[in-house]
């Protein structure tokens, strides 16, 4: 399994500009960590096909709203990975959550 | 045939809110007078809930909420309010006053009223996030986050950056320049420049004693880095091997060129905005002393007369139109306006590209409000008939005959 966390925009943009996306490294995580990355994708997924804020779809950028990308490819997923973009202004609690999680779990901070 | 205007006055209390904000005195007054015949006719909660809404209105009154890491602003809490005590948290105080100072600044150097110049709200929500690296305006509300406290701290510790982030309203409330390329990043220059002013006039420092950088105090003081930007000196901000190089241009010639995306930067809104700062800093230099004072009230009143799509070309021939309107032609204002512009490699032409010149700078102006107006009147009467209709069939009061 592949997670990695694209991050672009914010105040600090000029700092984030070009960077390649941060990838966690899933082969570390326990059985039960694994098991909690996987209900938090399925919580995010569902809540953003609820919201209607798939992929960010119309959710146009402002005022240094910083965007989110997060890429779960778990290779066995027949319709490809799955990928979840959102935004600062309007982020469901579902994918704050998920966030969360990928950014406690990627190897180093970054901007 | 005639109807009673008054029994059919059920227009949303949202849309009469808008109403009762119009530049119109005439209708300031109709939405005043149905809101209140309305109160008395049903006495609704909501209704009564505009007009306290109303009251606090037009003083720009402040409020900072406490996030407590959360992301999600309705879970934030109260922290401070514009006459109640100081809060024991820093951010708290610093957002507050940050606020304050960006207001008077506002209402003192450039007689705008808050945000919108009718005096609108002033919200701030401090602590959002887990180590969350940015600040942001939101269409409403000023937010701010800790930083992660390895390259930034606390997005409140900068005047600037405040001031930044409510100037994204005024822009919007003026110009409402889009969020992409030239005029996203003409939006982001804006921000910056009144950012660095509100600095500098807080601290009552000439344009050549200031230091013209944006975030000074957001990073953490071992990072090695002066600012995020510096309109003195775009492109120098930073360059150290954590954080790269600083990519802002200083010239057209070294103008960015990148995809209007997420990872572009929206075509390089942060990036490219260091060509017209740059511009603004080389023009209240040449002008001298209080940057705010000629140069920032040319800047000011540009952005008042551009759109949604002005570009830099537009915007530079604005500002020298402004210059002569406001100093004179052939003043010594004028001239540095357009040496600025010539600094950053942009000529400007005597005759504005955009329909909001010179010619007509207040005229325009009206046929906008006449525009916005309009817009609000047919939403009005769309939520009229909506609402008719719904009281027919909802079997409510019926409908006046037709
Ligand atoms: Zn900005």
């Amino acid at each position: 399994m592949r997670v990695s966390l694209s991050t672009h925009g914010g105040l600090a943009a000029g700092l984030r500009l070009g960077r390649p996306p941060s990838t966690v490294d899933t082969s570390a995580l326990t059985g039960a960590e694994a098991g909690e990355l996987t209900r938090l994708v399925e919580a995010a997924r569902t809540a953003s096909a609820r919201e209607g804020t798939a992929e960010g779809v119309g959710d146009t950028m402002s005022g240094d709203a910083m965007s989110y990308e997060v890429t779960v490819d778990t290779g066995i997923d027949r319709g490809g990975p799955v990928v979840l973009r959102q935004t600062d202004t309007s982020m469901t609690a579902e994918f704050a959550a998920l966030l969360r999680w990928v950014q406690q779990h990627l190897p180093q901070a970054g901007a | 045939m005639r109807q009673d205007t008054t029994r059919q006055c059920i227009i949303p209390p949202h849309v009469l809110e808008r109403l009762l904000e119009s530049d119109d005195a005439a209708i300031r007054s109709a939405a005043m007078t149905t809101l209140l015949t309305t109160a008395r006719l049903r006495g609704e909660r909501e209704v009564r809930a505009s007009l306290v809404r109303l009251a606090a209105t037009g003083q720009g009154r402040r409020t900072v909420f406490d996030c407590r890491k959360s992301t999600s602003l309705p879970m934030c809490s109260l922290a401070r309010s514009e006459d109640g005590p100081p809060s024991a948290d820093l951010s708290v105080n610093q957002a507050f006053d940050g606020l304050g100072s960006t207001r008077q600044f506002y209402q003192d150097v450039l007689e705008r009223n808050s945000i919108d110049d009718r005096g609108m709200r002033l919200d701030g929500y401090v602590h959002r996030g887990v180590k969350y690296n940015n600040a942001f305006w939101n269409g409403q509300v000023m937010v701010f986050g800790d930083g992660d406290g390895i390259i930034f701290t606390d997005f409140t510790a900068s005047l600037d950056v405040i001031a930044h982030e409510l100037t994204h309203g005024v822009t919007e409330h003026t110009a409402g320049l889009d969020y992409h390329n030239q005029s996203g990043a003409l939006n982001e220059s804006m921000s910056d420049v009144m950012g660095v002013l509100v600095k500098q006039w807080s601290l009552q420092q000439t344009a050549d004693q200031a230091d013209w950088l944006i975030g000074a105090d957001i990073f953490t003081p071992g990072i090695g880095a002066d600012a995020l930007r510096s309109l003195k000196a775009p492109g120098q901000a930073y360059d150290n091997k954590l954080l790269g190089k600083d990519p802002q241009p200083a010239h057209m010639r070294d103008y960015v060129q990148l995809p209007d995306t997420d990872d572009g930067d929206n075509g390089g809104v942060h990036i490219n905005s260091g060509i017209p700062s740059k511009a603004f800093y080389l023009t209240a230099v040449e002008i001298g002393g209080y940057a705010w004072e000629a140069a920032g009230r040319i800047w000011y009143e540009s952005l008042r007369a551009s759109t949604a799509t002005t570009e830099f070309q537009a915007f530079a021939d604005t500002t020298f139109s402004k210059a002569g309107e406001l100093y004179g032609i052939d003043s010594a204002e004028q001239q540095a306006v357009q040496a600025g512009w010539d600094g950053v490699g942009i000529t400007v032409t005597a005759e504005p590209t955009t329909m909001r010149g010179s010619a007509a700078p207040t005229g325009t102006d009206s046929v906008g409000d006449v525009l916005r107006h309009l817009a609000e009147m047919s939403a009005s009467i769309d939520a009229l008939r909506r609402d008719l209709q719904g009281q027919a069939v909802g079997g409510g009061r019926p409908a006046p005959p037709a």
